[in-house]
């Protein structure tokens, strides 16, 4: 119950303002410690305990994931675009770096079927081909222009 | 005097033929405990990971073809067909794996745990003939002629899965604690 209502108080005092089930999928994931795993959030531990708001993050972080993991190409690819423009970096720097260091392996969440996870890596890797794509394209344009 | 002999040796075969019995039923019980478990997780793992409708429907999904193929280079459509057939591929393959490794448990196992009638066992051996056929054909024809080639068959035989998942999960149900203290599956290594 307490959880559930630590979910619903990271929704919305957090997540609401992340409209972007990319952006909350990597912020999420932001908040789990590499090395036991757990999630941790200060201010959500001090209004209800540090158990609870790990459970109520990883909860969150499993949500966003399904919701990427169920978008279509055209919708990740126009998701991954708004996220390089609220990310400051440029786009060739950003593809190059996503192909070759696939940060997104290491932003799933535990427990998550090895099947679903592959998929959506697969369906990273289709976007950034076709995000690189427009780039090139649109380079050529401003050249032609 | 005789009598207490016959009697006393009696008892001797007796605990004999107990001692015997009981590390018979030991030796069973270790092994039906680890295929019930191999079995539940098959289950969970069809159920949970590659039989969601909405995730199956998002793989053969027509709309992301439409949509690289429209606005896409060729290059790209073919990355896309790629990495899709590929998708299509392990996704038939391990959905195989795990019906197999539920139709070994029934075969060999189910008997001492679920009492089926003939009925049923008859039932249940055709739904996983069905399935593995249906695995074998797709297979073939995603290899062949790619991931939207059998919209049809993928149907049938995600209908077939959830048919033989609904009769697993009766004959295993009383097993749904055994979730508590199986070891972490996926964690965050996927397999390809």
């Amino acid at each position: 119950m307490d959880v559930q209502k630590a979910a619903e108080d990271v929704h919305r005092r957090t997540l609401a303002t992340i409209p972007r089930a990319l952006d909350r999928f990597i912020y999420l994931a932001s908040t789990r410690d590499y090395n036991t795993g757990m999630y941790f959030h200060d201010g959500l531990a001090a209004r209800f305990s540090a158990e609870v708001a790990c459970e109520a993050l990883a909860d969150c972080h499993q949500e966003a994931y399904r919701q990427l993991l169920l978008c279509p190409v055209r919708e990740l690819v126009s998701q991954m675009e708004a996220y390089i423009q609220s990310s400051h970096t440029r786009p060739r720097d950003f593809i190059a770096a996503w192909r070759e260091l696939e940060p997104y392996r290491v932003a799933i969440p535990v427990r998550t079927d090895p099947f679903s996870a592959e998929f959506l890596f697969s369906n990273f890797r289709i976007a950034l081909a076709i995000l690189e794509e427009r780039l090139v394209n649109s380079r050529r344009s401003l050249r032609v222009a | 005097m005789i009598e207490l002999v016959l009697f006393f040796a009696l008892g001797v075969i007796f605990l004999i033929l107990l001692y015997a019995l009981t590390r018979r039923t030991d030796v069973r019980a270790e092994g039906g405990a680890e295929a019930l478990l191999e079995a539940r997780q098959a289950l969970d793992s069809l159920q949970n990971g590659l039989l969601p409708a909405t995730l199956v429907e998002r793989i053969f999904a027509q709309e992301d073809l439409d949509f690289v193929s429209s606005s896409c280079s060729r290059e790209v459509r073919v990355l896309f067909l790629r990495e899709r057939k590929r998708m299509a591929l392990s996704w038939v393959a391990q959905v195989r794996v795990r019906v197999l490794r539920l139709w070994q448990f029934y075969s060999g196992h189910s008997r001492r745990y679920a009492r089926l009638d003939l009925r049923t066992e008859f039932s249940l051996a055709l739904h996983f003939a069905s399935l593995l056929i249906a695995c074998r054909i797709l297979q073939a024809l995603f290899y062949l002629r790619g991931p939207y080639a059998a919209p049809g068959i993928v149907a049938r035989a995600i209908g077939a899965a959830g048919n033989v998942c609904v009769m697993s999960e009766r004959s295993l149900s009383f097993l749904s604690h055994v979730n508590a203290f199986r070891p972490e599956s996926a964690g965050n290594s996927a397999e390809t």
